[in-house]
């Protein structure tokens, strides 16, 4: 039975290809039949035509039985699949038109959506690289050593837990110095991400002690860069902010740290054994893994009678606060999520449209072709053969768009990942997700069958002689598929108005933020950070020595004007102290914090930040001299709303010294440090000469030049290096520079929203127009009736216009209405703009409007050069 | 000069579908035509045309065939394998397509034969009681 299947099987597939040989046998082998039947006829003295036809009526339904013959040898359902590929094929290249708008259409959905989603999906989905992530949640708030290890101590719902602190290091080992990001930590915190070193080992409790041995876990690629992938680093020695480490282990390659960069991993008591034992240096970002089976909502319940006994305990610097643990994954992706929520619904908008806009265009087409699908049912194809034939032409189509929509897919991804939005950086691994390509094909492909197979169905279900009869004078398709047609315009037009919305207001509030005063003049200033290690600078007087050695040089730079502060603004980061205002008694634990900055050289004249009231530092202003500080004008408003500042005292809160004051001498104008979009905070600049903490060893030079400054950086560097050899320079940037990136996150929502907003705009647009052009042709007839009897070209303009833009204007209005609800979803990316901004919803509105009618008088105008004669004609 | 059939039932046909034929493989019609294209082929290769020729002559035109019908038959035959063929030339220099009777043919032939032979003597017996 089997081998007969195996045989007969391989004689059709055989038939396939060898298909017209198969016919030219079939009929050689009847009319051999037919021409010996005839000469037998001959001979039994049949004459003439009748020997022929005798032979043939003998025979039988030639026809027929060489159809069924062929049916036999071939795969019948193969080879009609076939031919509706090629009638397909040939139907798509004879309306290149339509062929094209679909396939874009496609293309366009599935290609965006896939680009976006798989962004999406890699970040708010994708695991992070440490070992059952789910169960590591962060503390909100940073955090001290001395609170971790009480913290490690006393909490039963945690496993392990450990902090860390990352700052620049000088790495000296190698031919240059230079800087690369160290990071201190406890011996819990590699433990609690769980991933176990690639060689050797990573720190032990023992060596996470006060005077412990200087040991040091590097990156894998510090290990690349630095160990030239030596497979036996382990036990070699680096010199790191000059002193020397025992390399001890190498992280993987898969390994990368929640939130922070790192070279390499030191101990805390040993890296920074200074900062170590304050309790009130909360400075590290902590991470705990949770028991198993213990909730964050029990953990978050136990960490604040563990708060309080902390306040107890500690009031001087633990009271009032509170510690707040998250979900790992929602700490590193929380601020870009709201962002990418909104793009997401975007996604789905234009994936609506797009599938609007394919249906459309594919009932649209069913209309057109219905009377022949009516000759072709009536000639006896059966219903299947005509579900089956529309479902290839579709099928065809929706392949077709999904493939170039892939291309696009692709391309889409990358050119995403390329605008690198910083908040995305982290998530390096992302790429086209191909599980969601398949989705979005798989919708389009869907939509594909639902309308391409709609039509032909109730063709085959139609009453053929009526649709014949009526075929030739009816005006379209039927009610019915028009009105889906409208319907489907109208709700195109309804989500590109919300998308439109959402778009112009992220530009709104993207102009605003443009436009706000960052507090100086960014033009023309060059920074760059300087770090001194702690081996030779540990001291105040050889910092302040080679600051002054510094800037006095970079001043003799002719055009060249260069000042320091500790951190420049937009850097992304700052030092915060509490302080106490003399006079204005506050309770222990309720002092308020403010930035707090150490300049030196002409700052506020560098970076042309103005003086309000006062005055500002003079080369007077030095060691050995009464303290002074300038402060912000928020400063002023939130301490001293009514009175003056000048002359008032302050002092950092520092429980051993007696009251350090420091006489307010200025008021500076506010500053945006943390970024344009950030509340400005009351800030305190102090001179750097006049401070008494040692570990501010780092600064950042401000240059201002006059014109553009080739070679700037190198003269620079040379200054530098000229009073210390081993100093690297590092985060070279300029202030222009610094601006715009701080603006990247928001530049990115807005282009994204916008491209989406065009494309929803294009779509609709296209799927107006598209309705219009075929009710302008299918009504030529009734058009033509009217014009004979005395319509005018603006009658007939009017007509026409009117109906599209009926459409139009009841798919705005339902988008007035939807856009108000969701544009609330977006209130955090709009920077000073409400959700709600009515010129935004008007302005977005009339343009809808007014593009409307623009692609309804295309087809209106056609319709008023229709010549009465010739539609009279028409059928 | 049509010849009418003395005994209709025997007026072979191909019924309306070969797929549906294929599915009933005890059709009592279809079985009938198999054979004797099978027994006309015991003889040796033979065209079409022969075969029809044969069930003519033997049948001294008793059993009638539509000759069109043959041909789905043949072809049948040769795609289950029962049948090979090949073409050549006939006697008076025509390109024609020769079946001839596989291993499988005759073991199929034997079999139906004999399942003949049981099936009219059954009927002769029943015919000769009544």
């Amino acid at each position: 039975m089997f081998s007969e299947w195996v045989n007969e099987t391989w004689l059709r597939v055989k038939g396939l290809w060898k298909r017209p040989q198969l016919d030219r046998d079939l009929n050689d082998e009847v009319a051999f039949h037919l021409a010996m039947r005839e000469e037998k006829n001959r001979r039994a003295g049949i004459v003439g035509e009748e020997a022929h036809y005798a032979a043939r009526r003998q025979f039988g339904n030639a026809t027929s039985l060489k159809e069924r013959s062929r049916e036999m040898w071939t795969f019948v359902s193969i080879e009609s699949l076939w031919q509706d590929l090629r009638y397909a094929v040939r139907m798509l290249l004879k309306n290149p038109a339509f062929t094209a708008v679909a396939v874009i259409t496609l293309a366009l959905g599935i290609g965006a959506n896939t680009a976006i989603f798989s962004v999406i999906n890699g970040v708010l989905l994708t695991p992070l690289p440490c070992k059952n992530p789910q169960q590591i949640v962060a503390m909100k708030q940073n955090d001290s050593l001395m609170n971790v290890i009480d913290i490690q101590r006393q909490m039963r719902s945690f496993s392990q837990g450990g902090g860390i602190n990352t700052e620049d290091m000088d790495y000296t080992s190698g031919p240059e110095p230079v800087r690369i990001r160290a990071a201190l930590v406890d011996a819990g915190f590699l433990e609690t991400l769980g991933i176990p070193p690639m060689l050797g080992r990573i720190l032990s409790p023992e060596d996470d002690v006060k005077g412990g041995p200087q040991l040091v876990v590097v990156s894998y690629s510090f290990w690349q860069d630095f160990l030239s992938s030596d497979p036996h680093a382990i036990g070699k020695t680096i010199a790191l902010g000059g002193n020397d480490y025992n390399v001890i282990g190498v992280m993987p390659a898969a390994f990368a740290l929640p939130r922070e960069h790192a070279d390499v991993f030191v101990s805390l008591w040993v890296g920074y054994p200074e900062a170590a034992p304050f309790r009130g240096v909360h400075f590290m970002h902590t991470y705990w893994r949770l028991n198993p089976g213990v909730s964050l909502t029990q953990a978050r319940a136990e960490m604040s009678t563990i708060d309080r006994r902390l306040a107890e305990q500690y009031p001087d610097t633990e009271r009032g606060r509170q510690k707040i643990f998250l979900p790992l994954h929602e700490l590193v992706a929380g601020n870009v999520r709201p962002a990418l929520l909104v793009l997401f619904g975007a996604v789905v908008f234009v994936l609506l449209i797009a599938c609007a806009n394919f249906a459309g265009l594919l009932v649209a087409r069913a209309a057109a072709r219905r009377q022949e699908l009516v000759i072709r049912a009536a000639l006896g194809a059966g219903k299947a053969r005509l579900i089956r034939q529309a479902l290839t032409e579709s099928l065809l189509l929706s392949i077709i768009g999904g493939l170039v929509g892939l291309l696009l897919a692709n391309w889409g991804t990358r050119l995403l990942l390329s605008l690198k939005p910083a908040a995305l950086e982290r998530f390096n691994g992302l790429q086209m997700d191909s599980r969601v390509l398949l989705f979005v094909f798989g919708v389009s492909v869907l939509t594909g069958i639902i309308f391409g197979i709609a039509p032909a169905w109730s063709v085959a279900r139609a009453d053929f002689a009526t649709s014949i009869k009526e075929g030739g004078r009816s005006t379209t398709a039927g009610p019915s598929g028009n009105l889906l047609r409208k319907s489907l315009v109208t709700a195109e037009f309804a989500l590109a108005l919300v998308l439109l919305v959402g778009a112009g207001l992220l530009i709104k509030g993207f102009s605003h933020l443009r436009s706000v005063n960052p507090g100086f003049n960014p033009q023309g200033v060059m920074t760059m950070r300087l770090q001194l290690p702690a081996t030779r600078y540990a001291e105040i007087p050889p910092q302040t020595q080679f600051r002054r050695a510094v800037l006095t040089r970079l001043n003799s730079l002719p055009g060249a004007q260069a000042a320091m502060v500790t951190d420049i603004p937009l850097g992304g980061v700052y030092i915060a102290h509490r302080i106490v205002i003399d006079g204005q008694p506050v309770p222990i634990g309720a002092e308020p914090q403010v930035q707090t900055l150490s300049v030196m050289g002409d700052y506020f004249h560098v970076m042309q930040i103005p003086i309000r009231a006062g005055r500002d530092f003079t080369p007077t202003d030095r060691e050995g001299q009464p303290l002074v500080a300038i402060v912000n004008e928020q400063f002023v408003k939130e301490f001293f709303p009514r009175s003056n500042p000048i002359g008032a005292r302050i002092d950092w809160i520092r429980a051993p010294h007696p009251p350090l004051w420091m006489t307010i001498v200025g008021v500076a104008a506010d500053v945006r440090h943390s970024g344009l979009n950030q509340p400005v905070e009351p800030a305190v600049y102090a001179p750097f000469s006049q401070s008494d903490e040692p570990w501010r060893r780092w600064m950042t030079l401000a240059i201002r030049t006059s014109g553009p400054a080739p070679g700037l950086l190198d003269q620079v560097k040379q200054h530098v290096w000229n009073v210390d050899r081993q100093i690297p320079l590092s985060d070279v940037h300029s202030l222009v520079e610094l601006m715009a990136v701080s603006l990247d996150q928001e530049r990115f929502n807005m282009s994204l929203l916008g491209i989406f907003a065009a494309l929803a705009l294009i779509l609709a647009t296209v799927g107006v127009y598209g309705l219009m052009a075929y009710t302008v042709s299918q009504r030529t007839h009734e058009i033509g009736v009217r014009v004979a009897v005395g319509a005018q070209r603006h009658d007939v303009l009017s007509l026409v216009v009117r109906e599209g833009a009926k459409l139009a204007f009841i798919g705005i209005a339902i988008g007035i209405a939807a856009a108000f609800v969701l544009t609330r979803l977006m209130a955090s990316l709009l920077f000073a703009v409400k959700p709600t901004d009515p010129a935004t919803f008007a302005g977005v509105a009339i343009l809808l409007a007014v593009v409307a009618l623009a692609a309804c008088y295309i087809p209106a105008r056609r319709a008023t050069r229709i010549d009465p004669l010739v539609a009279l004609r028409y059928d | 000069m049509e010849q009418f059939p003395p005994l209709s039932v025997l007026w072979i046909r191909e019924g309306p579908s070969t797929k549906e034929k294929r599915e009933n493989p005890g059709d009592l019609l279809q079985g009938t035509l198999d054979l004797l294209i099978l027994k006309a082929l015991a003889r040796g290769s033979m065209h079409g045309y022969g075969v029809a020729e044969w069930i003519h002559q033997t049948s001294e035109d008793v059993l009638k065939v539509e000759e069109g019908a043959l041909y789905p038959a043949l072809h049948r035959l040769e795609l289950r394998g029962l049948l090979s063929a090949e073409w050549g030339i006939s006697d008076n220099n025509r390109r024609a397509k020769y079946y001839s009777l596989t291993a499988a043919g005759r073991k199929q032939l034997a079999q139906e034969t004999e399942f003949w032979r049981r099936m009219s003597g059954a009927v002769a017996r029943i015919l000769q009681t009544a």
